[in-house]
């Protein structure tokens, strides 16, 4: 079984285009495929999918999060002081008081404080759902709840999740749509993989941000290949996107898909664009990518 | 907490790539040219791309570091308590040794000093990234950007965000412009944390539409007012009755709808701001009367 995911260090060049056509079209020719939705904070993976039956939903509880007891709480402002994430407030002739979003659950304040007014509890992290595609193949997908500071713990449990399931299923590969970013999410998200889809465009935000997902695809030491989105915005820097992955970071070089609306139309009837308009130029350049990859792998 | 009177404008969105930082450098350069000392403060500390929106040098850099555990052997008893007390896991004792700090999983909490009763765990530090500082032509530009393999993105937002803090409190600025990270997560909150307006930049699609209520769950649960911000409101096949829908249920304004146009491409592309480069075109138009909504806004909220 081969995990394969879905990254990009920009936000919205097409991760969750690649993701869905991706797991689509190896379907299509016969693959056992399972996809998993990693990107906890804006899972988008079951939408591009069209949606599905869920058939398993669980609430992850891997925050922790201080609690005052206001009955004990003598207002000295010990944990105030030591607190380092700013989470505790003591307001003038109060008690103190958690700020929920700021705790990360550390404990230090139950260590300092005298009277033991502050304990730590368990808090929800998120939701992980197991959902039936209309394509027959089965998808996890994550939830972050809002504003939480535990990403990657919610991110390896969609993983976790979706490799049990697998493995049940005797599915021949994972696709793993993955947050933008290079923080713990990602990380999360591509360790242990077996090959890293890194979604780019030619612009030089873009690009740079590569450059900073490869340092962490290299770090882990895991196989890797660039696909160029939106390609034809910018000839000069798409052509140092290429040169730049072959030579310099060791990227194999997927493919490229043109700019075009289909994929839009496609989004917005909740279907790959590969389901939606076979012919499509991007749907044509998909297929090829997939194809190169099938060979890579 | 905040502590400034400056006016803070956060731009943000939920999905990635709606055109957080483009909304953010173009609003930054608008509300200069109208005369305001602007400061902008790219808190994406995972892909920051103000710089190179605004063809910024950065000119000074600060490291960020956090605490690491520092373990003395002579001092140490090896009772435990250290590795007992370390939520990450992040303090390792084989066969009774010394502990072993991992450095990628500390969180610099200090719990493990703090609990030491021997005095044996001194400080080490971190480097988890940098803070930029540029002078853009008057426009004062504050970078926080992550060091590759270093996973805790919310820590040096934070550190990013006091740092522009500290600058607001000396003065010299009448608004501060935000740009954050995608998504929901702690990162986001801790830029969101601070400001007093939000602007939620989304696209016309169902996962713009999907992410976008995300992200107004965030913005509401701070108490933050909000405004949308619909990027490439035109867009073939595009859901903007959708986008609309979600606002009104929300009882949320949108701000600006922002046109597919070619030059503000270029000017994406070329690393200069459209409303340098071009006033004319249907995106700068649209991009200069957001600008004099969020200064009619500042005006009210003084």
């Amino acid at each position: 079984m081969k995990e394969i995911v879905v990254a990009s260090g920009k936000g919205g060049t097409g991760k969750t285009t690649v993701a869905s056509s991706l797991a689509f079209y190896l379907s299509l020719k016969g693959l056992r495929v399972f996809a998993a939705d990693a990107d906890v904070d804006a899972p988008d993976l079951l939408l591009a999918l069209g949606g599905g039956r869920t058939v398993v939903s669980m609430d992850v509880e891997a925050s922790n999060k201080a609690i005052v007891d206001s009955e004990r709480c003598i207002s000295c402002g010990k944990c105030v002081e030591v607190c380092p994430f700013g989470a505790m407030v003591l307001p003038v002739g109060g008690n103190a008081v958690v700020a929920e979003l700021m705790c990360e659950g550390c404990g230090v304040c139950t260590l300092v404080c005298p009277t033991k007014a502050v304990e730590i509890k368990k808090a929800k992290t998120g939701v992980i759902n197991v959902v039936e595609t209309k394509h027959g193949f089965l998808c996890v997908t994550g939830r972050l709840k809002f504003g939480e500071h535990n990403s990657g713990h919610l991110v390896a449990s969609v993983r976790n999740l979706a490799r049990r399931k697998a493995q049940d299923a005797g599915s021949d590969v994972i696709i793993v749509d993955a947050a933008p970013g290079i923080g713990c999410p990602v990380i999360a998200s591509i360790t242990g993989a077996d090959y890293v889809i890194a979604v780019t465009e030619p612009t030089p935000a873009a690009k740079r941000n590569l450059e900073r997902l490869s340092r962490i695809v290299n770090h882990f030491g895991i196989s890797a290949g660039v696909v160029i989105n939106k390609s034809g915005l910018s000839v000069g820097i798409e052509e140092s996107i290429k040169d730049w992955a072959l030579n310099e970071i060791g990227f194999h070089f997927l493919g490229e898909i043109p700019v075009d609306y289909e994929v839009v139309k496609a989004l917005v009837q909740m279907k790959p664009v590969i389901e939606f308009n076979p012919s499509a130029r991007a749907s044509k350049s998909l297929i090829k990518i997939t194809e190169h990859l099938v060979d890579l792998l | 907490m905040k502590e400034v009177n400056v006016p803070i404008v956060a731009v943000t969105g939920g999905k990635g790539g709606t055109g957080k930082t483009t909304v953010a450098v173009n609003l930054a350069v608008g509300l200069q040219f109208s005369g305001l000392r602007v400061m902008l403060v790219d808190v994406d500390v995972d892909g920051p791309c103000c710089a190179t929106l605004l063809g910024a040098k950065h000119e000074k850099a600060e490291k960020v570091t956090t605490f690491l555990p520092l373990i003395d052997e002579t001092k140490c008893t090896r009772c435990g308590k250290c590795v007992e007390v370390c939520h990450e896991h992040a303090l390792v004792a084989f066969y009774s040794g010394t502990p072993k700090p991992f450095e990628e999983l500390c969180s610099g909490c200090k719990a493990c000093q703090i609990v030491c009763a021997h005095g044996a765990v001194g400080e080490n530090r971190k480097l988890i990234g940098t803070v930029y500082t540029a002078e853009s032509n008057g426009l004062r530009l504050i970078t926080g950007e992550l060091k590759p393999t270093e996973p805790r993105s919310p820590i040096m937002a934070r550190a990013t965000v006091h740092k522009a803090l500290e600058e607001l409190r000396v003065g010299g600025y009448d608004v501060a412009i935000i740009d954050t990270a995608p998504g929901v997560h702690n990162t986001v909150a801790q830029a969101l944390w601070v400001a007093d307006l939000a602007l939620a930049v989304t696209e016309p699609t169902p996962l713009g539409a999907h992410d976008l209520n995300f992200i107004l769950d965030l913005t509401q649960n701070l108490g933050l007012p909000t405004e949308i911000v619909i990027n490439k409101f035109d867009i073939p096949g595009g859901l903007k009755e959708e986008i609309y829908r979600i606002a009104n249920d929300r009882g949320v304004q949108v701000a600006a709808e922002i046109p597919i146009d070619d030059e503000l491409l270029h000017a994406y592309v070329s690393g200069e701001p459209l409303l340098k480069k071009s006033a004319g075109g249907p995106a700068a138009r649209c991009l200069a009367s957001l600008t004099q909504n969020i200064l009619e806004r500042l005006e009210r909220m003084k």
